[in-house]
């Protein structure tokens, strides 16, 4: 059967606004289904009402239509943080824990354990402790802890904004899994970037109300309506989008394979091309580690032997999987941990015998929860927390022109913890403009941020470096990264694998084998058609790739 | 502020396999037993008692973090047992005394008793704390849970223990990152005065509050998704069972106790 909503108008107290508004939507059997839209479209409440949330725990709103999910439903969520929902310490406890629940018999409870685990390749992980996962592992076990209990539809919110690729990929392969099970899946996500090779179909949310719902392909044709909804599609969709207005010709793709199929027939590939890479620039080095080693309490040895120079007014980006040393060495370069030996300094003093706070002035890191930062009570006072901190004379003209610069203007009153979440990411970074610093870290910057957020950031980075500030960033989000990078550092296993510009980094293909992370679909695109210089974003690929059909084209007459 | 030292240590040692109740007993013996035993010697035995175990369960290395941790604690009760015994003299004769003068109208007498006091009380809150910790640091919360229902203990107690056992760590984890979050935008906690100190952590207060409220909703969610009813019997997909391992540890325990208490007939001091 078919379950479905029909009609449903939602809002959370009698005088509020509409949080969904006459709502329907039909999810076939066996499907995957991804609701998409951007911060407030209201997909958080439909996954409430969905779950039924509301009305049994949030009970004072006023709900009305009708909700088909057959007779007691069992609606499985996994949300984005696994570590909330896994009750248990070990991983059969945490699976269990449902079933338990539900009063299913002893051998049931066993049987249907061995039938996730098997499903989703999870045996390995039976005996572990739940602390002890990996972030893709936890969210996996939680994906199984939900599936136990036989539910109609599983409803996955955003599972894997918090993951490393790593991660990612578990999730992609369990995801298929479900797929080929006949599970009906719910994607709550407006990112479709890892989810769209195994979605059937998406609904997009806007103000409340779908504006879309319909088969995968036709979305993902529709450029606007996806500008619209601010959703983050495959780059290789994106490239698609720019190339077809001057190649009407072009099928749609949305993956690297379609697109190479595709591409390959107006474009002809070349064997790799032997351009000189540029290498790093001769800029000053502001901030610079020398033979850090780190061996924390437990043994593990976080950093091995670390060189690596930070030049000013550049774009650093520093890649790695989960535990590969990447955070360790942020919090190496701002003071939060002391090396067990080496030194790190700044414009060549040592850093080391100073505090955080003292550091923050040159070197400043924003974390990645903007929940642990954000204090004040209002977004206005909360941008000035840094330069209060460190005594640095600002004026509210100051503050306001930031807050307008970045389009918060109308948030300047609000209470901070009350912003949708990119919103706060973005407030979190914002926070430290009006610090000295000259260094800015950025950790995971583009966590819960939609695509309109994310071009703020874009030009929050442009805008530093052109004032001749340097930024470091950590992100798995990896076309993002050679969008704004100018260099990069790579960590594996504690050791730095590289150290250069992103050119040198973009021939490196062994790296990138060794610490199993994609390039980007634009960087292999155009070596792959021997374009003249290698792309970093779709409309550089975009306007390479015009100027080779024009010239082809031309040939051709 | 490292506060791990406080969680669950995975391993498969002695105690660790030990059935939950077991432990529970323990501890509740070594409670009444060092609260009871005021003998510097049966103390010292029980001492070594413990630390036979820790040795053979491969704990030692965390039983010393925490005396680590617990040393300011032990030194104040030794020293306070020191001042307060400086102006008596010792109620038991013989033994050495180190000094003994009058300055104006005040009595001091240094003496041996005033370091044994000193000592009882220190050794006797520290055994203490230890046999709870070895508890602790070798039961995780699904065993506390299940040891606890064995005993019919309602589930909504048992599940609210072993769910503070889950959140603990959970938000002394948050506070750290809280704390490094602040002093990272230039919230000055290392190099300030104790009253600048205290008045910058009240900066914390205020995120760990949204968190930990936070927190406890999407707890609550999630014990909505996964259909958790206290009205509703459930079942249990493991069981625990004592084993001969429990009966020797038990055995064990009991002649240890029997012996501090004969070795505190034979050898008590009123303290």
């Amino acid at each position: 059967m078919d379950y479905s909503i029909n009609n449903i108008s939602y809002k959370y107290s009698s005088d509020g606004p509409l949080v969904l508004d006459n709502v329907s939507l039909t999810i076939p059997e066996g499907s995957v289904t991804a609701v998409v839209g951007p911060t407030g479209s209201g997909k958080t409440t439909l996954v409430e009402v969905l779950s039924g949330v509301i009305p049994k725990l949030i009970s004072n709103g006023e709900l009305s239509g009708e909700i088909n999910l057959g007779e007691n439903p069992v609606i499985g969520v996994v949300s984005q943080t696994p570590e909330n929902q896994l009750f248990g310490y070990g991983v059969e406890d945490a699976i269990a824990f449902g079933v338990e629940n539900m009063g299913v018999p002893e051998e049931e409870i066993s049987s249907r354990i061995e039938y996730v685990l098997d499903l989703l390749n999870l045996q390995f992980l039976r005996k572990r402790s739940v602390a002890a996962l990996s972030g893709g592992q936890r969210q996996a076990v939680c994906i199984a802890s939900a599936l136990v209990m036989n539910p109609n539809i599983l409803i996955m919110d955003e599972p894997v904004s918090s993951l490393d690729p790593n991660g990612k990929r578990l999730i992609q392969n369990v995801l298929r899994q479900l797929r080929a099970d006949n599970t009906t899946v719910l994607i709550v996500d407006n990112n479709l970037d890892w989810s769209v090779n195994v979605v059937d179909r998406v609904a997009g949310m806007l103000d409340g109300k779908f504006i879309y719902n319909g088969s995968k392909e036709d979305f993902i044709k529709d450029e606007s309506l996806q500008k619209q909804l601010g959703v983050m599609i495959p780059q290789e969709a994106e490239i698609y989008h720019a190339v077809s207005k001057f190649c009407p010709d072009l099928a749609p793709f949305y993956n690297y394979d379609h697109a190479v199929d595709e591409l390959d027939r107006f474009f002809t590939p070349v064997s790799a091309s032997s351009e000189a890479a540029a290498s790093a620039s001769d800029a000053n080095a502001i901030l610079t580690t020398h033979q850090l080693n780190k061996i924390f309490n437990d043994g593990f040895q976080g950093l091995k032997d670390i060189n690596v120079s930070i030049q000013e007014g550049r774009v650093i980006a520093i890649m790695g999987q989960n535990g590969s040393g990447k955070t360790t060495l942020l919090k190496h370069l701002n003071g939060l941990l002391k090396p067990t030996s080496g030194d790190v300094r700044y414009r060549g003093n040592s850093t080391l015998p100073l505090s955080v706070a003292k550091i923050s002035k040159n070197v400043i890191l924003v974390f990645q929860h903007p929940e642990h930062m954000l204090f004040e009570q209002t977004t206005a006072q909360e941008v000035s927390f840094a330069a209060r901190m460190q005594g640095v004379t600002y004026t509210d003209e100051d503050v306001k022109n930031i807050l307008a610069t970045y389009n918060m203007a109308d948030d300047a009153e609000v209470f901070p913890v009350n912003l949708p979440m990119g919103k706060k990411h973005l407030l979190t970074i914002l926070s430290v403009l009006l610090s000295t610093a000259d260094v800015v870290m950025l950790d995971e910057p583009t966590l819960g941020m939609d695509a309109f957020i994310r071009s703020e950031l874009r030009s929050i980075i442009t805008n530093l470096r052109e004032q001749g500030k340097s930024v470091i960033l950590i992100s798995h989000e990896i076309p993002f990264v050679f969008g704004v990078a100018d260099e990069a550092i790579i960590l594996d296993k504690s050791v730095k694998l590289f150290e250069g510009t992103k050119e040198e980094l973009s021939r490196r293909d062994d790296i990138f084998e060794t610490i199993q992370i994609s390039l980007p679909p634009v960087v292999r695109l155009s070596r792959r058609y021997g374009f003249p210089h290698i792309c970093y974003t779709v409309d550089d690929f975009a306007a390479e790739a015009e100027r080779m059909f024009s010239g082809k084209e031309a040939d051709r007459s | 502020m490292n506060m791990d030292y406080l969680q669950y240590v995975e391993s498969d040692s002695y105690l660790n396999k030990l059935d939950p109740r077991t432990k529970f007993v323990f501890f509740v013996v070594m409670a009444i037993v060092t609260s009871v035993v005021k003998s510097l010697v049966a103390l010292i035995f029980l001492g070594l008692f413990l630390l036979v175990i820790w040795i053979t369960s491969k704990i030692t290395k965390e039983m010393l973090t925490l005396l680590n941790k617990l040393k300011v604690l032990l030194i104040f009760i030794l020293l306070l047992w020191l001042v307060l015994g400086i102006f008596e003299e010792p109620p038991v004769a013989g033994g050495p005394v180190f000094v003994r003068t009058d300055i104006g109208k005040i009595h001091i007498c240094f003496d041996w008793y005033d370091i044994y006091k000193g000592l009882v009380y220190s050794l006797r809150i520290y055994l203490m704390i230890a046999s709870f910790f070895m508890v602790l640091i070798t039961t995780n919360f699904s065993e506390i849970i299940l040891g606890l229902c064995r005993w019919h203990i309602p589930y909504s107690v048992a599940f609210a223990i072993g769910l503070v056992f889950q959140i603990i760590p959970i938000v002394i984890h948050e506070l750290q990152e809280i704390m490094e979050a602040q002093s990272s935008r230039g919230l000055e906690i290392e190099q300030c005065s104790w009253l600048v100190k205290i008045k910058n952590y009240m900066i914390f207060s205020i995120p760990l509050l949204f968190r930990v409220i936070e927190k406890a909703q999407a707890i609550s969610l999630a014990m909505h998704y996964y259909k958790l009813d206290f009205s509703s019997k459930r079942t249990s997909y493991k069981t625990i069972k004592a084993t001969r391992s429990d009966l020797f540890f038990a055995l064990a325990s009991a002649a240890a106790v029997v012996i501090t208490l004969v070795l505190l007939h034979f050898f008590y001091i009123p303290v």
